[in-house]
Order: C-alpha cells, then structure tokens, then sequence
C-alpha cells in the first residue's frame, strides 16, 4: 500500500485493561485447578454426563446442576487435533503446536487444549495425554501448561505361572568361562585366593591351573531360574549345589533348569539343576526351590 | 397471516485485500447510491404519512471497526437521522431477519439494509476471532475461528475421507467463479497443484483453502409485498428463514454432525414448504469459509447425502446444483458479510441481474451463513422469484 501524501492514515491500538467474573461455578473450578491441581467437572444427574468446563446447567437438558461437583482424572484421550502453523500474537506457545480436543478421564465433554511431546505428524485420535500443571499459576486453563504423552507402565512379560508349570519342562543358558569373568568375580566376591588367580601357585594345587571359582559356572542358573523358567517374576528361597568337576578358563558351560516336581501345597516348584561343560561332563548338580510368577501388583 | 417480504435492490461494492483509501462510509455511499439507482429510495419521517425506507439496519462490528457502537458513525448514509437504526454485529444475513420480521409484522414496511466491514484494518482477522473466545477456558489456549476450523476439517476429514485432491478441487472452481464475478477483482485462478503446495494454516487447512481477507459493503432493500410490486419488476421473495445458535464450547459438539445447520435449514425448509432440499434450488450460495466447509455445509442443508460430501466434490455436485456460482466466500467477503453477500448474490440470480454468472432461468435460491467457532451459528434463507 501506497499512502499518498494527501492522504492521513492514524495508527492506533485497541487495549482495554479489564476485569471479568469467572462466575461462581467458574470460580470453583479455577479454585481447585489452581491451589489443589485438581480438575472438577459437574454432572447432570439425569443425562449422566460430566460437563468440563464446568457449566451450571445442564446443556443437553437444562437441569441445574451446580451442586453436583466431581472430580475428574488429569489423564485423558485426544478426541480431535490441527497443528497451528500459523502465528498470532495471542497464542500461548510459538507455532508450529499441537492443538487438540482432550476428553479428560471422568468428564464427557472435550476440553481444547496444548499437546507437547508428541511428533507434529503423529498425532492421532485416540491417543492417551495426561495434563502437566504449570509452576506459576495465571488462574486461569492455562494452569495446566499442557498435555502430553501419557507414559504406560512398561509391559512386563511374566515368566510361568504355576498352573502353566509342567514337570519335565527345562531351559538353559551356555557361556564361556573367560580369564576375564575369573578376575572380575574375584573382585566382586572378594576371593583372590591365588588358586584362580596365580599361574604359578595353581601349578602346585591337585588341578595343575588355575580354575574358576565354584559359584562362577554356578551362578548361570540366574538367567535360567528368573528370565526364562519360570522367568520373569520368579523369587527362588533355597538352591542347593554339589561340585562335581572343576570349571578351567575357556570353558563352555550350560546350566540347565528342569522342573521335577509341583508343589500344590504352597504353589511352589521343585527343579532339578545341571551343569555340563563343553565335553558333557557334568560340572555341579542340585536342586532349588521356585516361587513362580504371580501378577504384579 | 403475516405479509409476503421481498428483496427489492441489491448492490455490493468490490471486495479487495486493502482499501486503505476507503472510509467505511464511503463504501456504504457507494452501495446507497448503487440502490437508488434501482429504486427510488426516500426516507419516510420526511413526509407525514408513512411512506419510503422505516428502518435502516446496519451490519458492522466494533471490534473489526475498531470503534463501539460501529452503527452510530453511519446514521447519515443508511438514512437513519433521527429515524429507527438498528444494527447487527453477528453476520449479515441477520439483518434479512430483522427487516423480515419487521416487515411480516406490519411494524414496518421498507427496510434498507447496509453492511460494511474492512478486515484490513485491524492487524489480523484471527486476533478479531480471538476475542470471541471467553477469557478462562479457550482464549488462553489461543484459540481463534481459524484454529477451530482446524479442528473442524481435520475431524470432517477423518470421518468423510475428504482428501487435499479435493479440497484443492473446490478453491480451484471458486477461483474460477469469481473470474466471472466483476465484485471479485484480485484474485487469480489458481491451479490445484498451486493449492496442494500452498503452506499450511492448520492441518488440514492450507492457507489457499482459507478466504482471504477483504473490504467491502453490500445493500439490500426489503418491502412489503404490495409495496415491492409498485417499486421493482423483480422482486425476489422470502420464502424461509431458520437458524440456530449451537453449544459454545467446541467440546461440547460434534463438529463434523452439523447439528445447528440442520436445525436452521429443517425451520427455513418448514416454512418454505421445501421437502426435497436436493432438487429445490437452482441456485446455492453458501458461506464456504474454508474448502472443507462446502461440502460439510452441503451435507447439513442435505444437498448431498449425510456423509457424502467428499463424493459430492468428485462427483461435480456443485457444478450440478450450481453452488456458488459467484466464487463463494473463498473468493473473498468479510466474515461478518458472507451471509449477507450470499443473500446478495442469490438475489441478483433471481433477478437475472447476474451477468456473466448469470444461471439460466433461475426461480429458486438458497443463501447460507455462518458465524462462531467451527460452525456454532447457522442461518439459512430460501427464495423464490415470480
């Protein structure tokens, strides 16, 4: 545009400081939102809906229904969402953001809010948020900074359950034995007796070298026992091992766990363990007693 | 039995991105003076028994005006010197109802309708929206009419599959349309390839898919139907008028159900008599603020099936039912006219005053508008020439 030099054109700037009633029902719920983190909603009885923003009246009915304050969870679901590209003064983040329809938990009507945390193309329909309260309070939404992903409790693939134990069923887990794991099981065990750890002085002992410590092969049984059976979740009370061969560094040893007897009493198993080396020969034999998995709580 | 209202006089000024060199009264002027060139327009308190315009209703608004009580400063170019002024701040159409209800009342029997609005003015129309938004719950979160549409398309979207092939489709026919509209005078045609490449406002709305930002005004003169038979050749009557206010909040609504628009056409139909929405006009104008809304507001005045509207698009459906043959909104009215530019627009159909855009034999219109956040208030007007 081109003003002529004729022509005047004024600047000016609409800005009216001022101050507006949230309202009793509106007051409530900034309230709760601001000093308790809360989020309410009212509920009409009749239509058994939850109405967040709070309204004093029924919108569907036209019942009162300002006395019928719940709470509702600060978890909710995206029901619809645009990415605002475009940028205006009065927006409370710098474009691009998430703009998005959020049913919070508990209440039947979406709220329109800011969605952080989650790729400007992947957000869907569907998607669980959970609200994050801002530190600094302007009482108003904007308590709640904004949504973002909903973090799930990992999935945890529980081992066997008692009832799906069967007696026979085994599992195993194979290493070698390296000079490596010798010296670093010394270290956490303590024992640098110089049998697993002196050329020199193992030369003179009955096995001519050095040999790994007895709870080293022994303690492959872990794996077996707590991931794969009965697995994750297992808790063992009482293992019990006899030492038949000792394990030489460079050896490959396999434990083997196999469930020899189910204990309906206590729900507990009985299982029989092996340790075999490369050869086959068996390194240590025993037995322990399994907890299997029961439901986290 | 209340009496027959009709349209008498149309005019609009151009809409264009900036007349900076426009007072809203001169644009009204010139609209005015466009009318009493097709009537003789005269002021009934001067003569002593009632005759002329008894009622000049403006349409404008404070905060797109900048000034409250937006009417006041055009008392001498509507008339209403020391007359009956009213003014309507939502959307134009509005104005239609009033002078109608006026009128059908025998409260009055010649009303001259003004709007005008220059969104230049303010620094963006989305901060005007903005503040339609109440200051608790939505305005902090930066709400504005074009962030609600967003919300809007991409549900319409999601549930109808309408596609950017289609979006782009339907700014590409506006855009021809009002290459024939001589109101229109800026606006280039535009390829779809054009429109898919354009940036996006807020998915799925991209920035061509949105009306652009304009000024100017437009009139109409409505009378009582004996009076209409004495001043014009052409009347075009009112046959139906419905609307409806739908919830505020957008959570509260099915943004893609069309609840108040289906709620303002079955009140218009009713009185108009009309069963069969499909077949009953040979001209629509609706008020297509963003691409996405044609065939969403298509569905709701059931001009297509429910659910249908991205195949109306494919299908040519606005070619066949002729809806907006002006260019529509997209090709650029102010928010608070496109109701009442549609009625306009409908109006010169019916008159065969519509020149190059001119639908052949045109009897029946409908004129469609729409204001509030995604669609919250719909008004719809049915009418039929002799």
């Amino acid at each position: 545009m081109t003003a002529k030099a004729d022509s005047f054109i004024v600047d000016g700037k609409l800005a009216l400081p001022y101050q507006y009633f949230a309202g009793r029902t509106g007051s409530r719920f900034l309230i709760q939102l601001r000093d308790q983190k809360k989020i309410q909603g009212l509920r009409c009885q009749t239509c058994d809906k939850v109405f967040v923003p709070p309204r004093s009246t029924c919108v569907s009915c036209g019942a009162k229904i300002a006395d019928h304050w719940v709470e509702v969870k600060n978890t909710g679901t995206i029901t619809g969402h645009t990415v605002i590209r475009y940028e205006e003064p009065h927006q409370p983040v710098k474009p691009p953001y998430i703009l998005a329809l959020i049913k919070l938990d508990g209440a039947d009507t979406p709220l329109a809010h800011i969605v952080k945390g989650i790729p400007l193309t992947k957000v869907r329909t569907g998607q669980r948020v959970q609200a994050v309260f801002a530190k600094k309070t302007t009482s108003s939404i904007l308590d709640i900074d904004h949504f973002r992903p909903l973090e799930e409790k990992p999935k945890i693939e529980l081992g066997y359950s008692y009832e799906a134990l069967e007696v026979g069923m085994s599992a195993s887990f194979t290493k070698t034995i390296s000079e490596t794991d010798v010296y670093l099981f010394a270290g956490i065990s303590g024992d640098f007796n110089p049998m697993h750890l002196n050329e020199e002085f193992a030369k003179l002992t009955p096995f001519g070298t050095r040999i790994a410590h007895g709870a080293l092969p022994q303690s492959l049984i872990a794996p077996v026992l707590g991931m794969k059976l009965p697995g994750l979740g297992t808790v063992i009370p009482e293992i019990t091992v006899r030492f038949r061969k000792p394990t030489y560094f460079g050896d490959t040893i396999t434990a083997i766990g196999e469930v020899a007897e189910k204990i309906d009493a206590r729900k507990w198993v009985r299982m029989e363990l092996r340790w075999l080396n490369q050869k086959g020969e068996l390194v240590a034999e025993g037995s322990c007693l399994a907890i299997p998995p029961v439901p986290l709580g | 039995m209340a009496r027959k209202v009709a349209i008498c006089a149309v005019a609009q000024t151009t809409y264009a991105r900036n007349k900076w060199d426009q007072r809203f009264q001169g644009m009204a002027l010139e609209v005015l003076e466009k009318l009493r060139e097709q009537i003789d327009i005269k002021f009934s308190r001067h003569r002593r028994e009632v005759k002329g315009i008894d009622m000049s209703i403006n349409v404008s608004d404070d905060v797109f005006d900048a000034r409250t009580i937006s009417d006041n400063a055009m008392t001498d170019v509507l008339g209403a010197h020391f007359g009956c002024a009213e003014k309507v701040a939502q959307e134009g159409i509005q104005a239609i109802y009033y002078g109608l209800a006026a009128i059908a009342s025998g409260h009055c029997n010649q009303v001259l309708i003004i709007g005008h609005c220059k969104e230049s003015q303010g620094q963006s129309r989305n901060m005007v929206t903005h503040v339609a938004f109440d200051p608790f719950f939505t305005r902090p979160v930066g709400l504005d009419f074009c962030a609600a549409a967003g919300l809007q398309a991409q549900a319409y979207a999601q549930k109808s599959g309408l596609n950017d092939t289609q979006l782009a489709k339907i700014v590409v026919a506006a855009r021809q349309h009002a290459a024939q509209n001589p109101c229109i005078t800026e606006l280039e045609p535009l390829t779809a390839e054009a429109v898919m490449a354009s940036d996006m406002l807020a998915d799925p709305i991209r920035k061509l898919h949105a009306y652009p930002v304009s000024d100017g005004a437009v009139g109409l003169v409505l009378a009582a139907e004996e009076i209409a038979r004495r001043i014009t050749k052409t009347p075009v009557w009112i046959t139906g008028t419905g609307n409806c206010m739908d919830s505020f909040f957008l959570g509260d609504r099915d943004l893609t159900a069309n609840f108040a628009l289906k709620q303002a056409a079955q009140r218009a139909y009713r009185r108009a008599g009309i069963s069969d929405p499909k077949s009953a006009f040979d001209v629509v104008e609706l008020s297509d603020q963003y691409a996405y809304q044609q065939p969403l507001w298509a569905e709701g005045l059931g001009l297509c099936a429910e659910g249908d509207g991205a195949r109306w698009i494919d299908d040519d459906g606005p070619t066949r039912q002729r809806v907006n043959v002006s260019g529509g909104m997209l090709a650029g009215n102010p928010l608070i006219l496109g109701g009442l530019v549609r009625a306009a627009e409908a109006a010169l159909q019916l008159r065969a005053e519509a020149g190059a855009r001119q639908v052949a034999d045109a009897r029946t219109a409908l004129a469609h508008g729409v204001m509030g956040a995604a669609g919250q208030f719909h008004s719809v007007l049915t009418l039929q020439r002799d």
